[in-house]
């Protein structure tokens, strides 16, 4: 047995280097092989990584295994769109200004709130007015949207509850809460509101859409519209319809907790008291109490002239 | 030989008389701004991708090119962009004319970027055959190597706002370059002071407002903006706190007769709910009332 044994490790020698030889060999290929696997694994890594959006804006890198899909809410859901318009914005004031010096009847602000609410021509969220208060002053034009009351009468006097205001300043209609009784209409001292006495004028192509508290949309007859500061838009960040069609800019839109309003023409953001303070701004009808949350820029300064063919219309309530 | 020339002389300085009356002149455009050549190539994406933002931003006045729909009741009246008048302009002057504006046509400073100005220009120019474009050699990539840190002095209440660029050669501070500093508002950005020019060490100081509000914990998102001859158009944020910490609760929070039934206030709620309960204790007077008298006739 123990020859038999020694025989074999005499050989060993040679057989031992040629193992080393194949295990040094086989070592190098192997290792080269996990070396280039953990390098490629790296870069796949790498390739997976994904680049997300945060909520305050933040661009982060993340890896693309630790990213979940948010489950997003049903959007599409009534119940959900009526919920979120309920409660507004968190933080926010919203406030609009009306520089009356720059308004030049170009009535984009009226076609634009229009289209997005579909309305008829005949109804307006806002109006531009031709205006002359009394017999020797000028005339001017004022574009007049909702004032979105921080007292409002309308949603006082409303018996179920479908007109209400929110948090963030804005008065809403809630068209499916809406029983068509227009007391608001009666105690809304702007004229700020209307009703859909016919069909509405999209109510073919708006048929089985969702309807959504911020928009309007679709319009159902036999209920109110009024502006609604284009709450869908200022939900998005964006300025809403009027104010970004203006092409004279006439209007600036913004947060009165952040002391800023952006113009909607220029797009420059400036301080809101400051801007009421150096331009002697006011609301309209202070003494009723409703403090107004749309405030107007005298119309000093008009570089555009009141034209003659409306000065008839601005001054039809004047005693002559 | 002498009356050849003498022609082409006279045809020169007329044909030089008819640019000028058909070009704009009353712009008042800086030579070195009206230099000024875009680093886009003017071709038909570009043309594509200028003509919305054309016809978002330009067309509500100035209309379609070529179809004389500017809007009539300006004055004066929006020219038509495919005119030989716009088109005599040079691409520096027309960037000049979006960026500063000038009596009723409003400044796109803050409205369009450089890249979208130029494409807005491209859009232009492709209703021009004629037109060949002067390409500037400018590298957009460069704006990349630009770091710009900013930092806060709450004794001053001063900005420090410090721009370098990271060149191969080592770090450069780009001087006199005119930067703007702006902070984050809901819908735009708030410019804080006018703009300011860089030192020779690249560095700009701002006063902050004391009064501006901020988030919560007075933490503002601040922006700086600048535009460098070399280096191009810059955008750099930071989160600093340093404005007035502002919690104000909504407006709804309070009890008001104009609330939803939920917030209404006490003194309606007591007074109705009293009121119903009159009305239905009446009720029961009556009904018992009524009961005794019933009572009363079935004993006889």
């Amino acid at each position: 047995m123990s020859e038999k044994n020694e025989k074999p490790k005499k050989r060993t020698r040679r057989e031992f280097l040629q193992d080393i030889g194949l295990v040094g060999v086989g070592t190098l290929i192997g290792g080269s092989a996990i070396f280039a696997g953990i390098n490629y694994d790296k870069k796949k890594n790498a390739a997976e990584r994904v680049r997300v959006l945060t909520a305050e804006n933040e661009l982060l890198e993340i890896d693309k295994s630790e990213a979940s899909k948010v489950v997003k809410p049903n959007l599409e859901n009534l119940t959900y769109l009526q919920k979120q318009g309920r409660e507004g914005l968190p933080g926010k004031r919203f406030v609009m200004v009306i520089d009356l010096s720059k308004c030049r009847n170009a009535r984009k602000c009226m076609a634009a709130c229009n289209e997005a609410h579909h309305l008829r021509p005949e109804q307006h969220h806002i109006n531009v007015l031709k205006m002359q208060d009394s017999k020797n002053t000028p005339a001017y034009y004022m574009p007049k949207p909702c004032q979105h009351c921080d007292n409002p009468p309308c949603t006082a006097v409303c018996p179920v509850d479908a007109t209400f205001k929110r948090a963030d300043g804005i008065v809403l209609i809630d068209n499916e809460r809406c029983i068509g009784c227009r007391f608001c209409i009666a105690a809304c001292p702007y004229s700020a509101r209307v009703f859909n006495w016919a069909e509405p004028i999209h109510s073919l192509e708006d048929e089985g859409k969702t309807y959504n508290v911020e928009l309007n949309v679709p319009q159902k007859k036999g209920t109110i519209s009024k502006c609604l500061f284009s709450a869908d838009r200022v939900r998005e960040g964006k300025l809403p319809y009027c104010v970004s069609a203006c092409p004279n800019g006439v209007y600036y839109f913004g947060d009165e907790n952040e002391d800023a309003v952006t113009n909607g023409t220029t797009k420059e953001t400036v301080r809101f008291r400051k801007l009421l303070e150096d331009n002697g701004g006011y609301t309209l009808m202070p003494e009723l109490g409703t403090h107004p949350r749309v405030y107007y820029l005298p119309p000093k300064g008009k570089e555009y002239p009141f034209q003659d063919k409306d000065k008839e219309e601005a001054g039809e309530r004047l005693e002559s | 030989m002498y009356t050849r020339n003498f022609r082409i002389l006279i045809l020169a300085v007329v044909s030089v008389f008819l640019m000028q009356s058909f070009a704009q002149n009353n712009w008042n455009v800086p030579a070195d701004k009206k230099a000024k050549n875009s680093y886009i190539k003017f071709d038909a994406a570009s043309a594509r991708q200028g003509e919305a933002i054309y016809n978002k931003n330009c067309a509500s006045c100035h209309g379609n090119p070529g179809k004389g729909n500017s809007l009539k009741s300006l004055k004066p009246i929006p020219p038509d962009l495919s005119s030989k008048g716009t088109q005599a302009l040079t691409d520096g002057e027309l960037s000049y004319i979006l960026i500063t504006g000038r009596m009723i046509m409003p400044s796109f400073k803050n409205v369009l970027s450089e890249e979208d100005r130029w494409k807005v220009i491209s859009y232009i120019r492709s209703f021009n055959k004629n037109y060949v474009q002067l390409l500037s050699k400018f590298d957009p990539n460069k704006a990349k190597l630009v770091k710009v840190s900013m930092s806060y002095d709450p004794k001053t209440k001063q900005v420090k706002v410090d721009v370098k660029a990271n060149e191969k050669s080592g770090v450069v501070s780009l001087k006199n370059t005119e930067i703007a500093l702006f902070v984050s508002r809901y819908f735009g950005k708030l410019q804080i002071e006018k703009n300011q020019i860089t030192n020779t060490d690249g560095q700009a100081v701002f006063n902050f407002p004391k009064d501006l509000p901020g988030d919560k914990t007075g933490t503002v998102e601040l922006v700086v903006k600048l535009n460098d001859e070399n280096y191009g158009e810059i955008e750099s944020a930071t989160k600093l706190k340093i404005a007035v910490p502002t919690e104000k609760p909504g407006l709804t929070d309070d009890r008001a007769i104009w609330n939803v039934l939920a917030k209404a206030p006490f003194w309606i709620i007591i007074l109705y709910s009293a009121g119903v309960l009159a009305f239905i204790a009446v009720l029961l007077y009556l009904v018992m009332t009524l009961n005794k008298i019933r009572k009363s006739g079935a004993k006889k």
